[in-house]
């Protein structure tokens, strides 16, 4: 990764299994061209992901974050999707008010033979953060240790 | 007598930022709407008009310190035997508090007879105790929540502060109780002081004056072993409790930690960090067996520990300073006063 | 306040069916309440509701469930209640509520802040649109309305929405108010780096007492929350403002959609975080996706607990 420095961000996906990671799959089976910002978890479904791994992850040092479930209807277990899409929703709302800007985050439905919408999805995905460029980050313990450097920059 | 000296209002903040100097110097001052101690910094004011919110707890004994920080390998020519190395991470530094009361640094003293002791000392504890020295404020006058009184002190002790201010009009009496303290009042800022004290004491005696009287704690320690088992006197006592941990982690006298060792990848640190006896997770053993399963039995705990159980294995000292912030910062106004005297006018039941 | 005897004979008459009510009485000096726990009849004599009754007490229901227990409520607290038997958290057969008309509670930073300190309160008197408080052979005069609490003053329930029993003459809706987000909103308008530090400072000096989240009446998993769970590990035993921040957005996420603003988390939090921004941030969002208030109606379901097939307030991102 060193090789990557500075060009590459870190942006974090959670993908359900049944169908997103599927997707995913296929669009790597089809040598579809994909940016490599992108670091997949996956995960049983769409409502298996808590929304507060997405604040951890950007708390921890991620420049965006993806989650991508099942189309709704079509959520190998019924209706986790539609919770997950209520719970997701709010935590993009919410991260205004901590400092993220909401483009950081998104989620959206690509199924497993959708290869192509993947690739598009991705690729916009990482455009957009890297328009955004590098999120605030937390860099020590004490607050001080962040804010000296956040002034420094002014 | 040590050394007296005088010091006038104006020359505080140059004081400190001569102290600040070769010391890392610590003052009260406000963060939102809580007075806190942190770093001196000459461009933002102190607040030592009142007590602080918190006291300089954290100043020798850290809300988190590392111990240890260890790395793991892997043996190349085993890959099956994973090694570890640690290295001790020990503090380094000298510090001066200034403006903490007599009650907030007489806290120490009780952290002493249990990090100090012979057989068992505490390596993080001594060092930064040793290296930190403390410019204590005198209390001119008592808050209501205040009972430093009752518990074998007063709004001047000097007990563990290495030097004492007393507040007159525009300075300070500055007066040395070590060592340490000696070597504080050396700078060219301070004038001799002598013929200010007498106002000091002056100061001193108004505020024991102002003092109301203090009740006879000398059964405690009894009567709450008397109580130990009446679960209904503690159900009743921590009714209104919420088993939060403020009043531990306020307290000046509260020593308790918890220790974590945290990895990520091949690395990690050992942390110890503070805990109180409040929290559930305190007592609870490995086997999912909790000994002190409600929050009557925590707050049992931690009245008893100060006022029975602690006095009873170190020479009768209570270790409670009286600085009254487990009153004034409940979040449900619970008063330890009340439940200590409960437990001495508590008649048990005859037959 | 004269509805305070009613009450008392109120609490006294079904008293014997109980097993405690829980009430305000005097504290350790005259500008504070504390909870008070009446078990016997001379208990009730020292019942005092006041704009000083501060605490909600609903926190302690969860706690008593199986006992019969009697709870005074103001409109707040009694959203609280509320809330708590929607979840099925508290029986409605168990508990006794008593209401009464609230006209504010203080707000006691507010109170310190304008006097500087409150150590030595000698006596505090109080009338509707006063506070006369003597300390330091001083009498100070503070405008009740400026003492009260933020909540207070865009409440929309002064009296309980529920309640078995209300002593006095309710007080009405007062003029329907939209709730006021209007200190969300404008800290939203500052720049990212400026929320983020902002919040940074504000939480470095948090103590990880968790006061807020055991003074919060939802906050119901009481010994066994995340945020002490080694497994999985969601925060650090590191004194590190990045766990601490993290805390509070698990605290808040945790209430999304069950939060009734009661504000106790922030009046609870001994070194004055504003903790309370963030619940009101998530509730904000809640009204406005899914029209829903917490704690208004026991027999409805909260938005995070139920869905729609298609959201009319949700649009997906097209890419």
């Amino acid at each position: 990764m060193p090789v990557l420095e500075g060009t590459e961000l870190r942006i974090v996906g959670f993908l359900c299994n049944w169908c997103s990671y599927g997707g995913a799959d296929t669009a790597g089976v089809g040598r579809f061209k994909q940016p490599t910002d992108l670091r997949i978890i996956r995960v049983p479904c769409s409502g298996r992901i808590d929304p507060l791994f997405i604040v951890k992850a950007m708390m921890n040092g991620a420049d965006g974050v993806l989650v991508s479930g099942c189309h709704p209807r079509d959520c190998h277990y019924s209706e986790g999707n539609f919770y997950a899409r209520r719970r997701l929703e709010i935590i993009e709302k919410f991260l205004p008010i901590l400092g993220y800007e909401p483009e950081r985050f998104a989620y959206t439905w690509v199924s497993a033979s959708e290869g192509q919408r993947w690739q598009e999805v991705v690729t916009s995905f990482t455009d957009q953060i890297h328009k955004l460029g590098p999120a605030p980050k937390i860099l020590g313990p004490q607050a001080s240790d962040t804010l000296s450097v956040m002034e420094a920059a002014l | 007598m040590g050394l007296v000296k005088y010091l006038k209002s104006a020359d505080l903040t140059p004081w400190l930022e001569e102290l600040a100097q070769e010391n890392k110097v610590f003052a009260p001052r406000y963060e939102g709407d809580a007075v806190i101690f942190a770093p001196f910094d000459p461009k933002q004011e102190i607040s030592i008009k009142h007590a602080a919110t918190m006291p300089p707890k954290k100043t020798v004994f850290p809300q988190s310190e590392k111990l240890v920080d260890f790395t793991y390998s892997k043996d190349p020519e085993d890959l099956s035997r994973v090694m570890i190395e640690g290295k001790e991470v020990l503090p380094e530094g000298t510090a001066v508090v200034f403006g903490g009361r007599p009650c907030d640094v007489r806290g120490f003293t009780m952290f002493d007879r249990v990090y100090l002791a012979e057989k068992t000392t505490d390596v993080y504890y001594k060092a930064r105790r040793d290296n930190t020295s403390f410019i204590t404020l005198a209390c001119e006058k008592p808050e209501t929540t205040c009972f430093c009184h009752w518990v074998g002190s007063s709004p001047y002790d000097a007990t563990g502060s290495d030097v004492l201010a007393t507040p007159i009009e525009d300075g300070y009496v500055l007066e040395s109780f070590s060592p340490k303290g000696q070597k504080l009042l050396t700078s060219k800022l301070l004038e001799n002081g002598d013929r200010w004290i007498s106002k000091g004491q002056e100061v001193n005696e108004n505020a024991v004056e102002s003092l109301t009287d203090a009740p006879d704690l000398s059964r405690a320690p009894q009567k709450l072993l008397d109580v130990f088992d009446n679960m209904n006197f503690w159900e009743k006592a921590a009714a209104k409790c919420l088993s939060c941990g403020a009043c531990a982690y306020l307290c000046p006298s509260c020593y308790c930690f918890n220790i974590t060792d945290e990895t990520t990848g091949m690395k990690g640190t050992r942390f110890r960090s503070w805990d109180n006896c409040m929290s559930a997770q305190f007592t609870m053993e490995a086997s999912g067996h909790n000994p002190r399963p409600t929050k009557a039995h925590r707050l049992k705990n931690r009245v008893g520990h100060k006022f029975s159980y602690y006095p009873g294995i170190h020479d009768g000292v209570i270790s409670c300073c009286g600085c009254g912030r487990c009153i004034k910062s409940c979040p449900v106004g619970i008063d330890i006063r009340e439940i200590v005297q409960e437990a001495i006018n508590h008649e048990p039941a005859i037959g | 306040m004269k509805f305070q005897e009613e009450l008392k004979k109120c609490i006294s008459d079904v008293m014997p069916e109980l097993d405690v009510v829980i009430g305000w009485c005097a504290s350790f000096d005259p500008l504070h309440a504390t909870p008070h726990f009446m078990r016997r009849k001379e208990d009730i004599d020292k019942l005092e509701i006041s704009p000083l009754s501060v605490h909600n007490l609903a926190t302690y229901l969860p706690g008593l469930r199986g006992k019969k227990v009697g709870i005074v409520v103001k409109g707040c607290d009694s959203r609280s209640v509320v809330e708590l038997l929607q979840e099925n958290l508290i029986d409605r057969k168990d508990v006794t509520i008593f209401g009464f008309p609230c006209t504010g509670v203080v707000d006691q930073s507010k109170i310190k802040k304008a006097l500087g300190h409150t150590g030595n309160v000698e006596s505090c008197e109080m009338s509707d649109t006063a506070l006369v408080i003597k300390m330091d052979d001083k009498t100070q005069t503070l405008a009740m309305a400026e003492m009260l609490a933020d909540k207070c003053s865009s409440c929309r329930y002064p009296d309980a929405v529920i309640s078995d029993y209300f002593a006095g003459e309710k007080i009405g809706n007062k003029g329907e108010k939209d709730v006021d987000y209007a200190a969300v909103e404008a800290f939203e308008k500052l720049s990212v780096p400026e929320r983020f530090g902002y919040w940074l400072k504000e939480l470095d000096r948090c103590i990880r007492c968790y006061a807020c989240r055991n003074a919060c009446p939802l906050c119901v998993c009481r010994d066994h929350c995340a945020a002490e769970s080694r497994d999985p590990h969601w925060l650090s035993q590191e004194n590190n403002v990045r766990d601490k921040l993290m805390f509070q957005v698990i605290h808040a996420y945790h209430l999304a959609g069950r939060c009734t603003e009661c504000g106790e988390c922030q009046r609870a939090c001994p070194v004055d975080i504003p903790v309370l921004m963030f619940k009101q941030k998530m509730n904000q969002e809640i009204r406005e996706i899914f029209q829903y208030e917490a704690g208004v109606d026991p027999e409805a379901t909260p938005p995070l607990l139920s869905f729609k097939m298609e959201e009319e307030n949700i649009t997906e991102k097209v890419w």
